[in-house]
C-alpha cells in the first residue's frame, strides 16, 4: 500500500479550506471564461498567472488546472443554448446540442454533456493517478539524451496535429525556436540577439510572451470579432436525461473517456481534438448517421466526455516528463516555474504533495462542476451580455499589471504589448499563437538536452541510440514524420478508399 | 436590469486595480537627502535571483530581522537577469540615501567576469558593502555508479570523466575545471541550469561527478544516494566534518559562495552605520541563526571592508589560476 499512502496524502492536501476555495474560485472562473466566446482557456491563464505568486505552489496550479478544465464545462453551456461555441472545444457540440434545445430538450443535451463532463474527466483522472508514477518510476533514466529526443517528438507533434494550416504552424514554430535562442548561450556564456541589452541576457522569459500573444493578442483580436449580440436562451429544463437518452449516448460517453484520455496525453493533441475526433468517431459507428446534426445524443456526449478527458489526461505529460503537450499546458509550466517548481520525472517524488494534491483536486473540481453547472446557467447566459467595450480594457489593465509586477521590470510590460501586437496580427492572419509557445518552451529544451548530451557522449551522435528510451523515441519520431507520406502513398495504391483511418479525416476538417 | 450591478462591480474592480498600481508606485517616489530621517519610508532589497532560491531566501531572513530594527518595512524585490548583473546595475544607478538596497553574490563579482564580455560584468567599486552575510559552501559528489567514494577514486581513474556544473561562470565550474587540471584528469564540462538538474544528473548517471552547494546535495548524501569527495573551501564544514578540504587534498582551489548587503556608492556613513546596526541586530537573532543551519550556511559576518578586500583578492586568484591553467571558462576549449 505503499504506492497509495502519497496519494491519499494528496486529498488531505485538497481539503485545506484555502485549497478547496481556491478549486471552486478556478472552476467558476473557468465555467465563466468558458462561456464568454473569444477568451480561451489559455489566455485566462497567461493573464491570472502573476495573481498566484503569492500563494502556496499547489494552491496555484489547483486553482489554474479548475479554470482549464473548468472552461470545457463552461464552453457546452453556450453552444447548446446560444449555438454560441464557448471553447474550441465545444465546437462540435454546436451540431447536435443547438438541435436538441430548439427541439425542446436543451436540459437533457446540457444533463447529458455534464455527466460524460464528469464521467470523462473521472476517468481520465483514474488513468492519471496510475499512469504517472509508472513514467516517474523512469525518472532517473531521463537523462539529457532522452530530453532531446522527447522535445524533438514533441516539436514535430505540435506542427503537424495542431489546429489551422500546416505550413503556417510549421512557420509559426519556427519563430517561436529562433526566439528561444536569444539570451547568453548557457554553454559558453556568448551573448546571442541581446543587442548588448543585459534585460535579455537570460533570454526572452516565457511568461511576457503568453500573456502578450494569448492574453493581449487575444483581446485585441476580440474587439474586433464580436459585434454578435446575445439571443434570447431557450427554456432550460428536464436536466436529468430520460432512460432512452442516457441508453443511447453511454456507449459515446464510454468512447469519449478513453479517446480523450489518449489524445490528451499526445503532444499537440487537447480538448478540441479530442473532441473533433469523438464527434467522427461517434458519427461514423452510428447506426443512422443522418440522424447526426438534426440533435443526437451522442452527438453531444460523446465530444464532451471526450473534451474533458483530454484536458485532464494532457497533465500527464506536463507532470511527469516536464514536456507541455499543449499551450495551455505550456502555461501551467510557466506557473510551475514562477513557483519554483521544475516538472519532471522527479516532482512525483520529491513533492509528492503538489503532484497528488493537484490530481487529486480534479476529482473535487469535477464534483463541484456538476453541482454547479446547471442551476448556475441562467447567470451565466446573463454574462454574455457585459459588453467588450467594458471587458477589453479591463482585461488588458490586468493583463499589464501583472505583467509588471512578475519581475517588477517596466521592460517585461514592454515585452507584453509587443507580443500582444504579435499575437493579434497572428490571429488576424491565420496563424495559431500555441505552435509558437510550444516551440518556444520546448526549443531551450532541445537546445540545452542535444548539445549536453553530445558533450556526454563526446561529440558522437548514435549515442542516442544506445539508449533504449531515445532510441525509442527517435524511432517514433520517424514514424511520425514519415506516416504521411506512406499512407498517401497507400491510398493511391487502393482504388476504393474504405477505411481511411478516423484521424485523417480530423485533420481535414480542423 | 441585471447588467447594471455587473456593470458597476466591474467598474469597481477596476478602480480597485488602479489603487493598487498607485499604491506600488508609491516605493518608488520618496528619497530624501536628510538621512538623519532614516529610514524614510520602505527599504527596497532587491535580489538578482528568483524568488524560492537560496540566495532570495537569504534576503528575506535578513529583511525579516533588520526590518524590525529599523522600524521600516523592508520588502524583497526579485529582479532576476545575467546572474544578478541586471539588479546590481539597477540598484547601482539609485540616490545613495540607503532605501534601496542590494543583496549581492561574491561570484558575480568575482568568477562571472571570467566567462562574459567586460560591459556585463559588475564591479564592486561601484557599491557601498555594507556587511558581510554568509559562506555557502561547494561539495563534489559522485553518482553511486561511477564507484568514487574519495578523491583518490576519482584521480586515479585514469579515463575521462564528465562533470557538471551549475553554469557557465559559476563557482561550481571554475572549482571542477581548476580540480580537474591541478589533478591532471581530463574532464568534460556539461553545464546544467542550476543546482537542481546537476544534481539529479548524477543521480541517474547522467554525468559521473557535479558540484553543488551543499545546502542542496545533503539530503542525498544523507540518504547515500551520492558520495561526498570533498568540499572546495579553506576549511572543514561544519556540516559535514568527516569530508576533506581539497586544499587537504593538495588542490589549491577555493571556492565558496559568499553573500552581502551593498548600497549604492556614496551612501552617507549614518545611514550606513544605522543598517549595519540593524543587520546585526538580526545576526544575533535566535531565528535567523536557526536559518542559517538549517541551510547549511556558515556564518561569515564581516565588515564592508573586509568583504571588499577578500572579495578582491579571491577575483586576482581565480583570474590567476585561469591564466597558469590556460583554462576557458566559455566552454571552448
Amino acid at each position: 500500500m505503499d504506492f497509495l499512502n502519497p496519494v491519499i496524502n494528496g486529498f488531505a492536501v485538497v481539503l485545506e479550506p484555502s485549497n478547496l476555495l481556491y478549486c471552486l474560485i478556478g472552476v467558476v472562473i473557468g465555467m465563466l471564461i468558458g462561456v464568454l466566446p473569444g477568451l480561451g482557456p489559455a489566455a485566462t491563464i497567461a493573464i491570472l498567472l502573476p495573481l498566484t505568486y503569492n500563494v502556496e505552489p499547489v494552491t496555484a496550479i489547483i486553482m489554474l488546472a479548475g479554470i482549464f478544465y473548468g472552461a470545457q464545462y463552461g464552453g457546452t453551456i453556450t453552444s447548446v443554448l446560444l449555438r454560441l461555441p464557448g471553447e474550441a472545444s465545444s465546437v462540435v457540440t454546436v451540431f447536435d446540442g443547438y438541435q436538441m434545445a430548439k427541439q425542446g430538450k436543451a436540459g437533457t443535451a446540457l444533463g447529458l454533456a455534464s455527466i460524460g463532463s464528469f464521467i470523462g474527466g473521472t476517468a481520465a483522472i483514474i488513468g492519471l493517478t496510475f499512469l504517472a508514477p509508472i513514467v516517474a518510476s523512469f525518472a532517473l533514466d531521463f537523462g539529457p539524451a532522452e530530453y532531446s529526443a522527447l522535445a524533438l517528438l514533441g516539436i514535430l507533434l505540435v506542427a503537424t496535429i495542431s489546429n489551422g494550416a500546416k505550413t503556417k504552424a510549421l512557420i509559426a514554430a519556427a519563430v517561436g525556436l529562433l526566439l528561444a535562442t536569444v539570451g547568453r548561450d548557457i554553454f559558453t556564456g556568448e551573448s546571442r540577439f541581446t543587442f548588448g541589452n543585459l534585460e535579455l541576457a537570460d533570454g526572452i522569459d516565457f511568461v511576457p510572451i503568453a500573456m502578450g500573444v494569448f492574453g493581449l493578442g487575444e483581446i485585441l483580436y476580440n474587439l474586433e470579432e464580436r459585434h454578435r449580440a446575445a439571443k434570447a436562451p431557450s427554456k432550460v429544463t428536464n436536466v436529468w436525461p430520460s432512460r432512452t437518452d442516457l441508453k443511447q449516448a453511454s456507449g459515446a460517453i464510454a468512447r469519449g473517456s478513453v479517446l480523450g484520455f489518449f489524445l490528451g496525453i499526445l503532444p499537440g493533441g487537447g480538448a478540441t481534438i479530442a473532441s473533433m475526433a469523438s464527434y467522427a468517431m461517434e458519427k461514423k459507428r452510428a447506426k443512422q448517421p443522418e440522424r447526426f446534426g438534426k440533435g443526437a445524443p451522442e452527438g453531444v456526449a460523446g465530444p464532451e466526455t471526450a473534451n474533458n478527458a483530454a484536458a485532464t489526461s494532457s497533465f500527464i505529460p506536463l507532470l511527469t516528463l516536464g514536456i507541455p503537450a499543449n499551450a495551455t499546458m505550456a502555461l501551467m509550466f510557466g506557473a510551475l516555474l514562477i513557483q519554483g517548481v521544475t516538472p519532471g520525472p522527479q516532482l512525483v517524488e520529491q513533492d509528492p504533495e503538489l503532484f497528488w494534491g493537484v490530481v487529486n483536486s480534479m476529482y473535487i473540481g469535477n464534483i463541484l462542476l456538476l453541482i454547479m453547472s446547471l442551476p448556475l446557467v441562467g447567470i451565466f447566459v446573463k454574462i454574455l451580455r457585459v459588453r467588450a467595450a467594458i471587458l477589453a480594457p479591463v482585461t488588458a489593465l490586468i493583463t499589464l499589471l501583472g505583467a509588471y509586477t512578475i519581475n517588477n521590470s517596466m521592460f517585461d510590460v514592454t515585452l507584453v504589448v509587443v507580443f500582444g501586437i504579435v499575437g493579434y496580427l497572428m490571429k488576424k492572419f491565420g496563424f495559431e499563437p500555441g505552435p509558437l509557445v510550444l516551440a518556444f518552451v520546448l526549443g531551450s529544451l532541445l537546445e540545452s538536452s542535444l548539445r549536453r548530451s553530445l558533450l556526454v557522449f563526446g561529440g558522437d551522435p548514435t549515442g542516442f541510440l544506445t539508449r533504449p528510451i531515445s532510441a525509442t523515441l527517435l524511432l517514433v519520431f520517424v514514424l511520425v514524420a514519415v506516416l504521411p507520406g506512406i499512407r498517401t502513398v497507400l491510398a493511391k495504391r487502393k482504388t476504393v478508399p474504405v477505411g481511411q483511418p478516423v484521424t485523417t479525416k480530423i485533420k481535414e476538417k480542423v | 436590469m441585471m447588467h447594471f450591478p455587473s456593470r458597476r462591480t466591474v467598474l469597481g474592480a477596476a478602480s480597485a486595480v488602479t489603487l493598487l498600481a498607485l499604491t506600488a508606485c508609491g516605493n518608488v517616489a520618496g528619497g530624501s537627502s536628510d538621512s538623519s530621517k532614516y529610514p524614510n519610508g520602505p527599504v527596497n532589497l532587491t535580489v538578482g535571483q528568483a524568488a524560492g532560491g537560496s540566495t532570495d531566501l537569504i534576503a528575506r531572513a535578513i529583511s525579516e530581522g533588520a526590518s524590525k530594527s529599523l522600524g521600516a518595512p523592508m520588502p524583497v524585490v526579485n529582479k532576476p537577469g545575467a546572474n544578478g548583473a541586471l539588479a546590481t546595475k539597477e540598484v547601482a544607478g539609485k540616490p545613495a540615501d540607503g532605501q534601496n538596497l542590494l543583496l549581492v553574490t561574491a561570484s558575480l563579482v568575482t568568477i562571472t567576469p571570467l566567462a562574459v564580455t567586460a560591459d556585463e560584468a559588475v564591479n564592486i567599486d561601484d557599491l557601498d558593502i555594507i556587511a558581510g552575510l554568509s559562506q555557502d559552501d561547494y561539495v563534489l559528489v559522485a553518482s553511486k555508479a561511477s564507484g568514487f567514494n574519495s578523491i583518490k577514486d576519482l584521480t586515479g581513474a585514469g579515463r575521462n570523466i564528465t562533470f557538471g556544473t551549475t553554469g557557465v561562470g559559476t563557482g561550481s565550474q571554475l572549482a571542477q575545471t581548476v580540480l580537474f587540471k591541478q589533478a591532471g584528469v581530463k574532464g568534460t564540462d556539461v553545464p546544467f541550469d542550476s543546482g537542481k538538474p546537476a544534481l539529479t544528473a548524477v543521480l541517474g548517471n547522467q554525468v559521473e561527478v557535479s558540484t553543488i552547494q551543499l545546502g542542496e546535495a545533503m539530503p542525498q548524501i544523507q540518504a547515500g544516494k551520492v558520495a561526498p569527495l570533498l568540499v572546495f573551501s579553506e576549511e572543514r564544514n561544519s556540516f559535514l566534518p568527516d569530508v576533506p578540504t581539497a586544499k587537504e587534498s593538495g588542490y589549491d582551489v577555493p571556492v565558496a559562495q559568499y553573500r552581502a548587503v551593498a548600497a549604492p556608492k556614496g551612501t552617507p556613513k549614518d545611514v550606513k552605520d544605522k543598517l549595519l546596526a540593524a543587520i546585526q541586530e538580526t545576526f544575533k537573532s535566535d531565528s535567523y541563526k536557526e536559518f542559517n543551519k538549517k541551510n547549511m550556511l556558515t556564518p561569515k559576518e564581516i565588515s564592508g571592508e573586509e568583504v571588499v578586500t577578500q572579495w578582491k583578492e579571491y577575483a586576482a586568484k581565480y583570474k590567476s589560476l585561469v591564466e597558469k591553467y590556460d583554462i576557458s571558462l566559455s566552454g571552448t576549449k
